[in-house]
């Protein structure tokens, strides 16, 4: 996978024990890596005949919802300011990061952007959690 | 002593290859002198005698037949004579028949030799054939058998071999040592001794073990993980089984750090060897002595391996909130080891709930919220409720908790109590009141609510009569007494009552003639619905009978026929024949349009009512056609007929059938006027004592009006039944003057309120409606006296028929 390179907390306690601004730094990184990926992976398949146009409209709003997800996070946890650096480095690695994703396969890429979901759910529920004890943790 | 030698044996004859032959005896007693052996023998048959060839190629006391000397095909008899000085002694004779005496040696030079190839254990024997002195016996072919068993056991397993000279045994238990022994046979003769024993040791050699599979690896709390596999068939040597695996990216190989903590056949991965979005290439290899093998790769990644434990600690709570049905909420919390609480994972709930003794499960799914609450269960009812859970994301669903019983209490609400008090008490307070309406009131009150319903007056057709076919009874059950009239009829009433002068003008020539053809004629003038009805004949009159006479029939034909036909000779036959009349009549106006046929005679159609005796029969025809076509008045006088509820059936058939032949000329009129025809004087059929009505017979308009009735004996009683003469039906009679003169009530508009009987009110309706109410009275008299002063009256006056009144 094109984000495997990023360094990320592989476990529970790791993942607990980083700084939560850390984390969000992180969950924004890998939203924002996947962006481009994404947007190219929907151009890609909507050549494919074969797809039924379930899994089309799906992509696109699987990446609508990364967008939303990435803003949202953004805008949550206020750091629309940290974002300006964090993009320019960002961007930077995004390139090519973006470029290695074009390599991928098809299930490859599928398979990476689900371990990277699930990744970033597990984050965001960590962070949650952190944030808002009392809701439903 | 010395004696003669004793007496030698032939122990055994054999050959080898069926070429040559020995024979060996034994010698007995020598008797202390030197013995000497001579052997003879003869062959098959033959007389000649041989002498042994060879003594000594086979040993002592052998004889050894060459080639030359043995024949395959012959019996040799063979001898063995013992001589010493003393004497000789011969054993028995021997048959010996060379075939059957074929047996070789045993097999030689046999060698055992184990091996092991592809983990097969097998044992390769070798061994040659018994030696002959002759290089040609090489050509003969053995048949061998060999036997083998462990060296332990007792049982030898035989195996027969064929012409081979080597065999390959498979079945041989490893690490055994066995003893192996071979024979042969040539041909059909007999075996051969079993060769000497050889002795074999089989390897003890076990194979490799098979391939163990993994069979499944889960995490219950998304922290740690195990592994489970199976293994494969042992190879008969004990097994280890390691596990290696190593991670994604990595090239490093690391073992299970932990085999016992999940149990036989696991590994156990704790949090530190536990990485998540990694990859795990997981193999198991077996080994045992002979080798190891080594099982498929594995490839997990613990985030989608994730299956709880159950939920625990699962409670339940009745909430009995005000103004609202209780339910039941049932709580659990998630299992202890999942970390629910720092997010990193969240389960979702389902739960299954089924009633104790339901069948099928109801499943709800729940969400992450650790609280359900029931609404839906029926009181009193015991419920089996379970819950499982699993991670939100990738994931299985956990095992189902433990069963939970819930009985749920049975809640009679205090506001159901009362709306079952309430209306049980209510509807008791009815019942009581009813019961009690019924005690007191009776009848009445029942007649209230249920005003039953009057039947018809008029006595119907009995149809077992008209199925019987008797034209007598027929016609006295349709009401015309004495139809053809009878002398008894002339007691009858009068058909019909005469009411209008002028319409009696018109009627009355015809009654002149005593046929009813002129009768008929008359027929259609009179509007005169109500002449001559006077006394049975007027359905109000016949009613007001019929109802004292309590003799409502309720049936309109039958009953009333039989009644008639029972009071025949009773005075009461009156009323039972008005009332039978009356039904009867009644029956004819329910077929025309008329509600009753006296209305419809009545109907101021200003048709003359022609009545005539007819048999009932006739008149219903009458009735009938005259409703049919407005001419209400002919009905009339049918119904008079009818009125007279003949139940005398003694008539006069002829009078009858003449009228009827009348009426059913006339039946197309609008009036028939059934003219009871009783030219023979005989009586109409009116059975005086049957009606209750008197019919009044003609009016008389000279004098005053003078309604002719005819009228049973008990002229008095006619006076109630007098029809106001007034173009309607019934006329009340105010007097009865002598000579059976019956002053008519100058009212004629009667109302039939006498017994206001249906009957009667539909009459008083015909009253009203018809003309103008004529004061008239009419003269009842007996129709002996009265003459036949039809004055005009329409009606045909049956008094002109009868003779007399009675």
């Amino acid at each position: 996978c094109h984000t495997s390179g990023m360094p990320t907390p592989n476990g529970k306690e790791y993942a607990q024990n980083i700084p939560r601004e850390e984390l969000t730094h992180l969950i924004l990184k890998l939203l924002q890596a996947w962006k481009e990926p994404l947007s190219h992976f929907n151009q890609h398949i909507e050549h494919h005949q074969e797809l039924p146009d379930d899994s089309l409209s799906k992509a696109k709003q699987i990446s609508n919802m990364v967008h939303e997800l990435k803003t949202g996070v953004e805008k949550s946890m206020g750091i629309i300011s940290n974002s300006l650096n964090g993009m320019a480095s960002s961007e930077a690695t995004g390139l090519s990061i973006s470029s290695e994703a074009n390599m991928m396969s098809d299930s490859d890429f599928i398979h990476c952007f689900r371990r990277d979901s699930n990744k970033v759910q597990s984050y965001l529920k960590i962070l949650k959690c952190r944030i808002m004890p009392e809701n439903s943790c | 002593g010395q004696s003669y030698p004793g007496k030698p044996k032939i122990i055994r004859c054999r050959s080898l290859e069926k070429e040559t032959f020995s024979c060996w005896w034994k010698p007995g007693s020598d008797g202390g002198l030197p013995t000497s052996y001579t052997l003879f023998y003869s062959k098959d048959s033959e007389e000649k005698i041989y002498e042994c060839p060879d003594y000594r190629t086979s040993g002592p006391n052998s004889c050894y037949f060459g080639k030359n000397h043995t024949n395959p095909w012959t019996t040799y008899n063979i001898t063995v004579m013992a001589t010493n000085e003393i004497g000789s002694n011969s054993s028995d004779p021997q048959y010996v028949d060379v075939t059957s005496i074929v047996q070789p040696d045993a097999p030689v030079n046999l060698s055992l030799e184990a091996k092991t190839s592809a983990s097969i254990r097998y044992l390769w024997a070798k061994w040659s054939p018994p030696p002959l002195a002759d290089i040609s016996s090489n050509s003969h072919v053995y048949h061998y058998e060999l036997r083998l068993k462990p060296e332990e056991k007792e049982e030898w397993e035989t195996i027969s071999v064929g012409v081979q000279e080597q065999y390959k045994v498979t079945r041989l238990q490893a690490g055994v040592k066995y003893v192996v022994q071979v024979r042969c046979m040539f041909d059909l003769g007999e075996w051969s001794e079993w060769s000497s024993e050889r002795w074999v040791q089989i390897p003890n050699g076990g194979s490799p073990p098979e391939k163990p599979t993994i069979t499944k690896c889960r995490s219950p709390e998304k922290e740690t993980f195990t592994c489970w596999w199976k293994p494969g068939s042992a190879g008969g040597h004990p097994t280890n089984y390691t596990l290696l695996y190593s991670k994604e990216g990595e090239e490093q190989v690391y073992e299970c750090p932990d085999y016992r903590t999940a149990g036989p056949n696991s590994c156990y991965f704790n949090k530190k060897h536990t990485s998540f979005w990694t990859i795990y290439n997981i193999t198991v290899r077996a080994t045992n002595e002979m080798g190891s093998n080594v099982s498929d790769p594995h490839y997990v990644d613990v985030t989608y391996i994730v299956q709880p434990d159950p939920p625990v600690n699962v409670t339940l709570e009745l909430k009995k909130p005000i103004n609202r049905k209780p339910y039941l909420v049932l709580t659990w919390s998630p299992p202890p080891l999942a970390d629910v609480r720092s997010g990193w994972l969240t389960l979702e709930y389902e739960l299954r709930l089924k009633p104790e003794e339901g069948e099928e499960w109801e499943t709800i799914f729940v969400g992450q919220q650790t609280q359900y609450k029931m609404f839906s269960l029926n009181p009193g009812k015991k419920y089996i409720v379970q819950i499982h859970c699993k991670p939100d994301h990738h994931g299985s669903w956990s095992e189902w908790s433990s069963e939970k019983y819930i009985q749920i209490p049975t809640d009679f609400r205090v506001k159901d109590m009362v709306v079952w008090i309430v209306v049980g008490v209510l509807s008791s307070l009815v019942c009581l009141i009813m019961s009690w309406t019924m005690v007191f009131k009776g009848y009445r009150m029942i007649a209230f609510i249920l005003p039953p319903v009057p039947g018809p007056k008029i006595k119907g057709i009995d149809t077992h009569l008209l199925e019987t076919g008797k034209s007598e009874e027929l016609l006295s059950a349709l009401g015309c007494h004495g139809f053809p009239p009878t002398s008894d009829c002339e007691e009858l009433l009068i058909e019909y009552l005469e009411v209008e002068d002028s319409e009696d003008q018109q009627l009355m020539p015809s009654h002149d003639s005593s046929h009813p053809s002129k009768n008929a004629k008359m027929i259609p003038k009179e509007t005169d619905s109500d002449s001559g009805r006077g006394s049975c004949d007027s359905p109000s009159l016949l009613s007001e009978k019929c109802r004292e006479s309590h003799a409502l029939p309720s049936r309109l034909q039958t009953q009333d026929i039989r009644d008639v036909q029972e009071n025949k000779g009773g005075k009461g036959s009156w009323e039972t024949q008005c009332i039978a009349s009356e039904e009867k009549i009644f029956l004819f106006n329910n077929e025309s349009t008329k509600s009753s046929t006296w209305p419809t005679a009545q109907l101021p159609n200003n048709q003359p009512p022609v009545f005539a005796y007819h048999s009932t029969t006739d008149a219903h025809k009458i009735t009938l056609s005259t409703t049919n076509t407005n001419t209400a008045p002919a009905l009339v006088g049918n119904e008079h007929q009818l009125q007279y509820p003949i139940t005398e059936t003694v008539h006069d058939d002829m009078e009858k059938q003449r009228e009827v032949e009348n009426l059913h000329s006339k039946t197309d009129q609008t009036t028939v006027q059934v003219k009871q025809n009783r030219p023979n004087g005989k009586p109409p059929f009116l059975n005086p004592k049957l009606m209750d009505y008197v019919e009044v017979h003609k009016v008389r308009q000279d004098e005053k009006p003078a309604v002719l009735l005819k009228h049973k004996e008990n002229s008095g009683k006619t006076e109630k039944y007098i029809v106001p003469g007034t173009s309607k039906e019934y006329t009340k009679v105010s007097t009865v003057m002598d000579h059976n003169i019956l002053v008519l009530m100058p009212d004629s508009r009667i109302q039939h309120t006498s017994v206001s009987q249906e009957p009667a009110m539909e009459i008083s309706q015909n009253l009203q409606q018809g003309q103008d109410e004529k004061n008239m009275s009419y003269c009842l008299a007996v129709p002996s006296e009265c003459k036949r002063e039809t004055s005009g009256s329409e009606y045909m006056d049956p008094s002109s028929f009868m003779p007399s009144f009675k």
